[in-house]
């Protein structure tokens, strides 16, 4: 299976990356990791599937509600590689489901010590980061939208 | 003489057939109020059931808050993901109609 995070990397180079993690297995209502935890540890889904949800009140009581879903292949976690190092969202597994951890640090050194691996990775980063970026962007966008339009009729306004 | 008591007699028997005319009128009038309390018992009878009906009309829009929270959740769910399709189908091929499209989602119809 390829690795979005690892895409354009040899078979090689990939498999040097995937040595560095530690392979674990979320049983199935299992928690990867909670809003606000440190993260240190970028995971790579390798069977099974990871959803990531926000907190929201929903008639007075906390509700997880999902914002995104990851198949294997695709990557959790990136907040692991971005300052300040805190999960922005808690991901839990809804069947079991097994990941790759890529602790920050080992990766960081193995892209140091080899940079053209450092750099496709790199890249691969940007692209994830940039597609969340994009596509919260238009979400966000879509919901003002709305929200100028009620506005506009006058729904709300009676307050 | 014998007319005039005959036209005296004639009145009064009209006088007394008017007051009995009367008197059998005003009758159920006075009985009136005595069934007139039913209209309004049936029609407060009839109230609550009008309430009730209009309660059973109501839940297309007080249904939101009787909705189960499993069922609301799935539909918060469902809008993310219809959302999350058309901004994915706006970021895959930009334009402003694509950016605005409405969703099946019950929360924005």
């Amino acid at each position: 299976m390829e690795h979005e995070l690892l895409h354009g990397l040899s078979s090689a180079e990939a498999d040097e990356v995937l040595a560095l993690g530690e392979r674990i297995t979320v049983p199935s209502g299992g928690s990867l990791f909670q809003l606000g935890d440190p993260a240190d540890r970028l995971f790579l889904t390798q069977r099974g599937r990871i959803r990531l949800t926000l907190p929201m009140m929903v008639r007075g009581r906390e509700e997880d509600i999902l914002i995104e879903e990851k198949s294997p292949g695709e990557t959790v976690g990136w907040s692991a590689m971005v300052p300040p190092y805190r999960f922005t969202l808690s991901a839990t597994a809804p069947l079991e489901t097994e990941v790759i951890a890529l602790p920050r640090e080992a990766l960081c050194a193995f892209c140091d010590s080899s940079p053209a691996v450092g750099y496709k990775v790199g890249m691969n980063l940007a692209i994830l980061v940039g597609q969340r970026l994009q596509l919260v962007q238009a979400m966000w966008l879509r919901e003002m939208q709305r929200t100028v339009e009620l506005r506009a009729a006058g729904v709300g306004d009676a307050r | 003489m014998d007319m005039l008591l005959m036209g005296l007699c004639v009145t009064f028997i009209g006088v007394a057939f008017t007051a009995l005319a009367f008197v059998a009128a005003t009758r159920p009038t006075s009985s009136v109020p005595v069934t007139q309390p039913q209209p309004p018992a049936v029609k407060a009878a009839a109230a609550p059931a009008r309430f009730f009906s209009d309660d059973a009309a109501a839940p297309s829009i007080a249904l939101p808050p009787q909705v189960p929270i499993e069922v609301l959740l799935h539909q918060i769910e469902n809008h993310v993901r219809l959302e999350q399709a058309a901004a994915e189908s706006f970021v895959a091929f930009p334009t402003q109609a694509q950016l605005h499209s409405k969703t099946t989602s019950p929360f924005v119809n």
